[in-house]
């Protein structure tokens, strides 16, 4: 069996811990809930996690800053306003200090034509906040051309990879 | 222009020369087949940016993609998109081999894949720019087989459809002899809808 042939459906069934994030949404979660987004692709999937409450937050970026796009629309689609939005849904006021990230995805799906892609434009913002935020980046699996799905679980902070070209990976 | 004002009329237009695309791209597929090609009724579809990776089965199910940026008058993209199984029945059939034969996807069943949908790409757009009295051709196509969420999400933010809507045009070419299954999107900037629908005189 592929690795892919066992991917889960979370996206069509999810049962009742599973919070799934969808493309330019973020959320924050308590265990025993698993924070899932699918199919990473240029998009960035990006995990914060309070070890000692056992919380975490995700957010699925599509596009560094709003400047790169005319409509604003559903701003939490940005990676400039999505992490610091994130930071302090997760933190209700108390400190960020005990935060750690984790990063995936950023890749380019097909063939690049020499720009610098989306892809990594993304992961450079997205860790240029975590920067600003003070958020130590303990893990990333960035880049390539292969799409992503990503899982956090909350008792241990582990941020499960999965893609069909390299089955699943653990961060 | 914002795909979210689209008149009624302007969305019918889009239709129509969705189908006009596809019934040369069908044309052409016939050819090489040299079977009859069925298509169905494109459908256009403007949709939130967050639903789009859940068109064709969910984000996470396995396709192989051509993608080719559209150069000239019309920006956008074309992408066409088959499930593993019926990518290779394409590879067999283009071999002129008993379909079933190609057991996997290698460089050979990769490479006459994207030649084929290059050709079908091109009939497609060339339909669109010959009726619209534009000049467009396709890019160079490119290949993928993954995640189709990753790959949908990937071509809508690279065409530019950096607005929260994304504007989709598919279409469905079915083999009639063997079942092969087959999708073409046409996903057009949203800022060169305003150049097809003016030629075409609906504003």
């Amino acid at each position: 069996m592929t690795p892919a042939a066992d991917m889960g459906d979370h996206w069509r069934q999810p049962d009742k811990n599973t919070l799934l994030i969808v493309t330019g949404e973020l959320a924050v979660g308590v265990h025993p809930q698993v924070l899932v987004t699918p199919a990473l692709g240029s998009c960035v999937g990006v995990t914060l996690w309070d070890a000692f409450q056992r919380r975490g937050g995700m957010a699925h970026v599509m596009l560094p800053s709003p400047s790169d796009s005319r409509s604003q629309g559903l701003a939490d689609r940005f990676a400039s306003v999505a992490i610091p939005r994130l930071a302090e849904m997760l933190a209700q006021g108390t400190s960020t200090r005990r935060f750690v990230a984790k990063i995936a995805g950023g890749a380019t799906m097909f063939g690049n034509d020499g720009s610098v892609s989306i892809g990594s434009r993304n992961v450079a913002e997205v860790k240029r906040q975590l920067a600003l935020a003070r958020i130590p980046l303990v893990a990333e699996d960035t880049g390539g051309a292969h799409a992503r799905t990503i899982e956090l679980h909350l008792d241990t902070g582990l941020l499960v990879v999965r893609s069909y070209r390299f089955g699943i990976k653990d961060l | 222009m914002d795909p979210t004002h689209l008149s009624p009329l302007q969305m019918d237009a889009l239709g129509e020369v969705g189908s006009i695309g596809a019934g040369h791209a069908a044309t052409a597929l016939s050819q090489l087949l040299g079977t009859a090609v069925d298509i169905e009724v494109p459908v256009i579809r403007l949709l939130p940016v967050a639903e789009v990776p859940t068109v064709l089965g969910g984000p996470e199910n396995l396709v192989g993609a051509v993608y080719s940026r559209l150069l000239g008058d019309l920006s956008g993209a074309l992408l066409f998109v088959q499930p593993r199984k019926d990518l290779l029945v394409l590879a067999d059939l283009l071999r002129s081999r008993e379909p079933g034969t190609a057991k996997s996807l290698g460089a050979s069943e990769e490479g006459l894949v994207v030649h084929a949908a290059g050709v079908l790409q091109s009939a497609y757009i060339a339909a669109i720019a010959r009726l619209a009295e534009l000049a467009v051709l396709p890019g160079p196509p490119q290949f993928a087989f993954d995640m189709i969420g990753a790959i949908l999400e990937f071509v809508t933010i690279e065409v530019g459809m950096k607005a929260d809507s994304a504007i989709l045009i598919t279409t469905r070419f079915l083999a009639t002899e063997t079942v092969v299954d087959a999708s073409l999107f046409y996903l057009p900037d949203p800022d060169s809808l305003d150049v097809l629908l003016g030629r075409l005189g609906i504003v």
